[in-house]
């Protein structure tokens, strides 16, 4: 697999590429679908205007996964994202993405990248094509978490077309000289391997901390997996052939379009998600699955306090299967909280904080590089 | 055995907002195909629906015409089905927190007053229009519906026949058009109505099975379709012939019968949930309280000002409020001109009729009122007769002609001469020696011959008053 879809060949310190799921005006945008073919974007993502504005470059179009779904068949192909690889590489700067499943959060780590997951209603989601609305949020690869929130606040700020987002209109990332505490979900990171597990310690031994317990850590991926499913599921009925994008050849009649477009243009996450979806929302599983997830998640928002801690440290991976480590990845999502991950001596920590405290995360990212 | 039909409305009302319900887009009726269309109401990926506040407050103006409480907190949720018309694969529409609850019309029938009560008032957006294309054996879509801001008024089982379903009906068009909350054209599909029906024998408390008879746009077809459906119902009770299923119905005005749509209703799963896109909107008692301060006023109170302070016949005053239309008609070129009897007249006799002719509706008929108001004053002030008066008000409609310009550039001034009226009546008289010796031996009729042939001379500008009074005179002396 390659990095670009499309290569705009500029090179420098304020180059951005796009993961292929925001919008540019006039370019051809798919988000690694069939289902997009020819889909041609009509305006600019609010951070694609934004990126311009602030002086910076786009590099290119980097390859995805279909949407960003998860992916829970396994396949051989072991090769990073398109967007962490144009970063790692040093082809660009910068890409925005979005991470809903935690495969950038996870990889950056390991190429030696940062991610920032931006608190949710920070960062205009216009022109991101949506996976999941309530859970969406572009966020940064970068080299650098400082650099990175310099990016970062050129993008962030009240969008008059996103309806979800917090009034304010600039953000200022920089470091605080608040005492930093550390909550530290033992049963969590005892699930990763021997050599992350040193690597946390070791990071947590420069900090105050205290023990915390994540309630509810073993429903987070079926939170995730029922809530997104349902939210895929709506997103994807706008992809049925009629107005835009890839359209089935010889159909009988308006059904067998729909049938043979959304057969031949989705791949196979995305029909088995947009048929998981559609069973939970179907009215005899609403109130067991989706109303109950809704529940659930309410209950993990309010679970999270950050009353004696102000920063959750996790690993970033704690197994081989997606699903599993899916968890670690839903908390930022599900509760609309600003996360960053990075390698520390060699491996991926990620760290979560409150509502808008991305100060917080930049704070004790450089407390620990020093 | 005596049955009972049981009936409860559906009603669709389309919002009387510049923009759309979730995005800028014109609503204006009959623009060019698909010319008020964005990103948004095109369901592309990566728009967010903003809610329309106006929208919103015509919501609560409907709730509070209808009595209903407002909702503190509304949200949106997604109904989720495939239809070409329908671009994003959902319907925006409100399931959990509509916006009113509760409510109740009252109505009047031969039988009486009567109370009907309302399950709810919700905000949802209406979807494109199909065009079929016979010629090219095709289907063409036309968005510029898609996302226009509907309210649904969703009714108790209350009505138990035809008169009712039309008193109600008529009662809420009053009742929103003037609040502008919506123009309420049947004919143009901003007023819509399905109607559920089931009928049982009198005295039962079970329900019978119900079907429902969708999208009916006129009052007379609705209550033909329910005289018919009851009809349909009696007979499969009675005869056992037919087995009556829970269905959807679509009636045929031009068969005057309802057939069948699509049978399995239950098996429909629209797959209900919230839009996570949306926040919920907050109505707090201020929102409220500056809507009802700015409610205009109702047909009802309008009715009362006509006839009680205006001194006009309930006649006049029953005809002018049967119509927003007509009622703002009337109170801008009262202001213009301000004598309720002769505006109300202009516009129940001569503005009206012109309508007709034209095969208007009193909702179609649309006049500059400041010349409206001028045109009646130089009648009433006798500058010009009426019947010259007649002529201009076409004018004014179809050339928007100003009719104090016109009459003196057209020298249409009444003639009030005497000298010049008397001479003319003595030069008819001497010209139709025949007709005189028929008014000699008694014939009446002659008078009103006369007088044409007289105004005809005149060239139809004389004062009529004034002629009739000296032709009479002159009859006399012979």
């Amino acid at each position: 697999m390659g990095i670009f879809i499309e290569d705009y060949n500029v090179s420098g310190a304020d180059t951005v590429a796009l993961e292929d799921s925001i919008m540019q005006k006039g370019k051809q945008v798919t988000a690694g679908s069939k289902i997009l073919d020819n889909f041609v974007s009509p305006f600019n993502a609010t951070v694609v205007d934004r990126l311009l504005d602030g002086g910076f470059k786009i590099s290119g179009r980097t390859v995805m996964d279909e949407f960003g779904l998860l992916k829970l068949s396994h396949d051989d192909n072991n090769t990073p994202s398109g967007a962490v690889r144009a970063v790692s590489e040093g082809i660009s700067a910068y890409a925005l993405c979005n991470d809903l499943f935690g495969r950038y959060r996870e990889e950056a780590p390991q190429y030696d990248c940062c991610y920032i997951h931006p608190t949710y209603g920070t960062v205009s989601r216009y022109g991101l094509i949506p996976l999941a609305s309530s859970l969406d949020q572009i966020g940064i690869v970068c080299r650098d978490l400082s650099q990175g929130f310099g990016l970062l606040s050129h993008l962030a700020g009240k969008d008059p077309k996103d309806g979800a987002m917090f009034p304010d209109s600039k953000y200022c990332y920089g470091k605080t000289d608040e005492k930093i505490t550390l909550g530290i979900p033992r049963s969590v990171i005892e699930k990763a391997d021997a050599d992350t597990r040193e690597s946390i310690m070791d990071f947590i031994n420069k900090f105050s901390s205290t023990d915390i317990d994540l309630e509810y850590f073993d429903l987070y991926s079926q939170v995730m997996y029922i809530l997104s499913s349902a939210e895929i599921s709506n997103n994807l009925s706008r992809y049925d052939g009629i107005k835009f994008g890839y359209r089935a050849s010889g159909y009988t009649d308006i059904d067998d379009l729909y049938t043979k477009t959304r057969s031949e243009g989705f791949g196979l996450d995305a029909k088995l998600t947009a048929i998981m979806g559609a069973v939970v929302l179907s009215k005899d599983h609403y109130g067991p699955y989706y109303e109950k997830a809704m529940k659930i998640r309410r209950l993990i928002k309010e679970s999270i306090n950050f009353d004696t801690y102000d920063v959750i440290v996790l690993p970033c991976k704690i197994s081989d299967d997606p699903y599993e480590n899916l968890a670690l990845y839903s908390l930022a999502p599900l509760a609309g909280l600003p996360s960053v991950s990075f390698s520390y001596k060699g491996y991926g920590i990620q760290l979560v904080a409150g509502v808008k405290k991305e100060n917080l995360l930049l704070s004790t990212w450089e407390v620990s590089m020093a | 055995m005596k049955y009972e039909t049981i009936m409860g409305l559906e009603v669709h009302v389309e919002l009387a907002t510049k923009s759309k319900l979730f995005c800028a887009c014109s609503t204006e009726f009959g623009s060019d195909v698909n010319e008020n269309v964005c990103p948004v109401c095109a369901g592309m990926p990566g728009t967010s629906p903003m809610v329309n506040r106006k929208a919103i407050e015509l919501a609560i103006t409907a709730g509070l015409l209808t009595n209903s409480e407002i909702s503190p907190r509304i949200t949106f949720d997604k109904k989720n089905y495939f239809y070409p018309d329908l671009p994003a694969g959902y319907q925006l529409t409100q399931l959990f927190a509509p916006i009113c609850k509760n409510g109740w019309v009252e109505i009047e029938t031969d039988a009486g007053k009567k109370k009907i009560n309302l399950v709810q008032i919700h905000l949802e957006e209406d979807a494109g229009k199909l065009i079929h294309d016979d010629w090219m054996d095709t289907t063409l879509i036309d968005f510029n519906r898609a996302s226009v801001p509907l309210i649904e008024i969703v009714t108790r089982p209350d009505f138990r026949s035809a008169e009712e379903v039309v008193a109600f009906l008529e009662k809420l068009r009053s009742l929103l058009s003037f609040a502008d909350v919506s123009d309420c054209k049947m004919q143009e599909g901003s007023m819509r109505c399905d109607i559920n029906l089931s009928v049982r024998e009198k005295g039962s408390d079970k329900l019978g099975t119900r079907t429902e008879i969708k999208n009916m746009n006129s009052l007379k077809a609705i209550a033909a379709a329910i005289s018919y459906e009851s009809q349909r119902h009696i007979d499969a009770l009675e005869t056992g012939e037919e087995v009556l299923v829970q269905e959807t119905r679509r009636w045929d005005d031009s068969i005057g019968a309802t057939f069948s749509m699509r049978g399995k209703e239950d098996a429909t799963d629209y797959r209900y949930c919230p839009d996570p896109d949306i926040m919920p909107v907050f109505i707090d008692d201020e929102w409220i309280d500056a809507v009802r301060s700015n409610l205009p006023e109702t047909a009802q109170d309008k009715f009362i000002r006509l006839t009680q302070k205006l001194g006009l016949p309930e006649y006049d005053s029953e005809i002018i409020t049967r119509s927003k239309n007509l009622s703002t008609i009337f109170d801008e070129t009262l202001q213009y001109y301000n004598n309720p009897k002769e505006v109300a007249n202009w516009i129940i006799v001569e503005l009206l009729s012109i309508a007709k002719g034209d095969n208007k509706g009193e909702d179609d008929v649309r006049i500059d009122c400041q010349k409206f108001a001028k045109l009646i004053e130089l009648v009433d002030g006798r500058t010009i007769n009426r019947n010259v008066g007649k002529k201009i008000l076409s004018l004014i409609l179809e050339e928007g002609i100003d009719p104090v310009e016109y009459v003196e550039k057209n020298k249409l001034g009444m003639i009030n001469d005497t000298s010049l009226i008397s001479s003319t009546i003595q030069e008819v008289l001497s010209e139709n020696p025949k007709a005189l010796e028929e008014y000699k031996a008694g014939s009446k009729k002659v008078h009103g011959f006369f007088v044409g042939q007289i105004m005809r001379k005149l060239g139809g500008k004389a004062n009529p008053q004034i002629i009739n009074k000296l032709l009479t005179e002159a009859l006399k002396e012979i």
